[in-house]
């Protein structure tokens, strides 16, 4: 068995116009690995390729040039699309059926027997907190709750590799928190998940390792605290410092031939405030 | 798996309430049938509502059902809810399967309602009507004559019409071969004859002829003079058992007066079994226009996994239009003189082939040949002309039709997945 998730070796996508003529280089000669087991980010602006990526690995798209393996086989093997769930950028769904019509589509067509079927529809529902409104139809539904829908479907067949693309956008504060926190609930679980993102702070929150995508072309690659970590700087956090206190260290530190960058009261992020806010009342 | 996505398709166009339109309007159209003046035979309005199910409202399922089948995969692709079943594992050649099998089950589902809805309507029309006009209601089968000649004189023959004059002089004689193994049943059997009748008297309506209706081996049978009416065709009753001993039946007609004539052709003597089975034989029909929806549906879904929306309903018509008049496109195209024809015809210098009739063999007349060959004969597929005669429809035709159906449906469906495999979605 592959130790990899997913391998890509060159692995290049120039789109044609109707002429066949080369029109868009929308990945260029892609090699990357992902562990087994890990949260593996891809950022990038819009139009750098991540979901070009996304759609070569699951077989969408077909690579101009180069390779890549998902679980070991070539993209877009059948069998081992039993093993995937994915969350596309938008919610692409049916919207004239239910949350529970829709679930019991996808799950017959991984041919899950009825009663795992309900139960997984049941849990899943759960989990994503739509039981109030599980015989609406999605025509009905809010985007945030089209995008929740949209990640029970990606997870109905209990999935060893979760692609997600965008899985916030379209989600109040708390829904983002949720689905970070379902994020690392699945690392827990021991499977892989690959995030499709250009919301920086998501990322930085729960992935292992990212890597980032500019003009279709892989700039850097590693884990987050690799690439964000400033080894000529220290940082210290202290509580309960009276400001004679601050200026005896300050001078301390000068003293020792160190330059004291910025002396500031740590603050905690929006979406922690938001957060804190929101719980509290 | 295709079940799954055949009931999802069924469903879609449930909830979609295209169902319920194309049922609501079949039937609408159905209902204000009555309303329609109609000749004064009395079973024209019989023929009328088996014209218009056959034809407006089939045709207007069929204009349905193309609308659905031409759009879904373009529609899927466009929403990007195709996304949600490929990133499954479902195959692309599944996928177009059970695309087409949700079609096709409401396609059933449309013709079983609405020609229940039909049904039920005709044999009310039919409480209505003279017993001896109910013979549309029936299911004979048809026998033509193998053999037809002559016997005695001929007096002239024009326009393939063989005439005779009375008196004796000549005898018009049909032999019918295989009835008794075909006809089974001992209900009886009819005698349709429509002759062409002609006479040195003047102005008459009948004329008298001597009518023989004997086994083809062992000679019994029985003679009867008739008065049949100018321009009128006649049917005369046999009881198989007194005449028909072997599988041969011979029927020889002559006009008793020498002043008298008639003119006759081998298909102007029928013999049919009056056989009762209308709904059997509607039921055959049905399943033979349900055919056809199978053969468009698998066109336009193929069509689709290339064409947009738009372009694919388009060519989906087109191609049900031109199945409809492909023997108009054979005849067109036998019509274009061939270049090589032109070559042989003309001597000497003038051998060299004319640029314009090699550009007209090549630019039409070979397309028009090509477009016979690949196209399908939507005209096979048609129950109602049996319906109409009140003719059995033969279960050989049912089953040549279900053949072609399902090796057209079976290669555009092999095409179609060809093509969607070789798709990307962007």
């Amino acid at each position: 068995m592959d130790s990899y998730a997913i391998r890509a070796e060159g692995l290049t996508k120039v789109y044609k116009d109707f002429w066949r003529r080369k029109s868009t280089s929308a990945l260029t000669n892609l090699n990357l690995t992902i562990e087994r087991g890990e949260i593996f980010g891809l950022l990038g602006p819009n139009g750098s390729g991540k979901t070009t990526t996304i759609k070569l690995f699951l077989g969408l798209l077909f690579p101009t040039s180069g390779k890549s393996w998902v679980l070991g086989y070539p993209s877009g093997n059948l069998t081992i699309k039993r093993n995937i769930g994915f969350l596309p950028e938008e919610s692409y769904l049916y919207k004239f059926l239910t949350a529970e019509e829709i679930l019991d589509f996808y799950a017959k067509l991984f041919d899950i027997e009825k009663k795992e079927r309900k139960r997984r529809i049941d849990a899943l529902i759960h989990e994503v907190k739509l039981d109030h409104v599980r015989k609406r139809p999605l025509s009905q539904y809010s985007k945030g709750m089209l995008r929740r829908i949209g990640l029970a479907q990606a997870l109905i067949n209990d999935p060893e590799l979760v692609i997600l693309d965008e899985p916030t956008s379209g989600l109040d504060p708390m829904g983002s928190r949720q689905m970070k926190d379902l994020i690392l609930d699945f690392k827990r679980r021991k499977k892989t998940v690959v995030l499709c993102s250009h919301l920086l702070a998501d990322v930085q929150d729960i992935c292992d390792r990212i890597a980032i995508f500019n003009k279709g072309v892989l700039q850097v690659a590693g884990t987050v605290r690799e690439l964000l970590s400033q080894n000529d700087a220290i940082e210290f956090v202290i509580k309960n410092l009276f400001n004679d206190d601050i200026e005896a260290v300050k001078a301390f530190i000068e003293s020792r031939k160190g330059t004291v960058l910025s002396i500031k009261h740590p603050s905690s992020t929006l979406e922690d405030l938001f957060i804190s806010i929101i719980q509290r009342r | 798996m295709i079940r799954t996505i055949a009931i999802h398709t069924l469903r879609e166009s449930f909830r979609k309430k295209t169902l319920h339109v194309l049922i609501g309007l079949g039937i609408l159209i159905m209902a204000i049938l009555p309303a329609i003046p109609t000749t004064d035979e009395p079973d024209a309005r019989i023929k009328m509502a088996m014209v218009v199910f056959f034809q407006v409202v089939v045709l207007l399922c069929i204009t349905g059902v193309i609308l659905l089948s031409a759009t879904a995969l373009p529609h899927e692709i466009e929403d990007k809810t195709i996304y949600g079943i490929l990133s499954k594992p479902v195959s692309r050649l599944k996928l177009v399967a059970g695309k087409i099998t949700g079609f096709v089950l409401l396609s059933a589902l449309l013709l079983v309602i609405l020609s229940s809805f039909n049904l039920v309507s005709i044999q009310y029309r039919a409480s209505n009507v003279p017993e001896e006009y109910r013979g549309i209601l029936k299911a004979r089968t048809e026998f033509a004559a193998s053999h037809f000649s002559i016997q005695g004189k001929l007096h002239h023959a024009r326009q393939g019409i063989a005439w005779i004059a009375g008196g004796r002089s000549g005898v018009a004689l049909w032999s019918f071969s295989d009835i008794k193994k075909t006809h089974t049943n001992t209900s009886g059997l009819d005698v349709e004859c429509n002759l062409k009748l002609e006479s040195d008297r003047g102005f008459i309506d009948t004329i008298p002829l001597m009518i023989t209706v004997e086994d083809g081996i062992v000679g019994c049978g029985k003679t009867e003079v008739r008065s049949a009416q100018i321009d009128k065709p006649f049917v005369l009753k046999i009881d198989p058992e007194r005449v028909l001993k072997n599988d041969t039946l011979n029927i020889s007609i002559f006009p008793i007066l020498p002043t008298d004539y008639i003119g006759a052709t081998q298909m102007d003597v029928k013999v049919f079994s009056t056989q009762q089975g209308f709904v059997s034989n509607y039921g055959k029909a049905v399943i033979i226009t349900f055919l056809k929806f199978l053969l468009i549906i698998s066109i336009a879904v193929m069509g689709s996994t290339y064409l947009s929306a738009p372009v694919s309903i388009a060519a989906a018509f087109v191609v049900f239009l031109c199945g409809h008049i492909l023997e108009f496109i054979k005849d067109f195209s036998l019509l274009i003189q061939d270049h090589h024809a032109h070559e042989h015809a003309v001597p000497g210098a003038l051998k060299t082939p004319n640029i314009l009739l090699v550009y007209v063999d090549h630019l039409i007349k070979k397309p028009l040949e090509w477009i016979c060959l690949i196209l399908p004969d939507f005209k096979r597929f048609d129950g109602l002309k049996f319906l109409l005669k009140g003719i059995n429809i033969p279960l050989e035709t049912v089953v040549v039709s279900f053949g072609y159906a399902v090796v057209y449906a079976g290669i555009c469906l092999f095409l179609s997945a060809i093509i969607l495999k070789k798709r990307e979605f962007f």
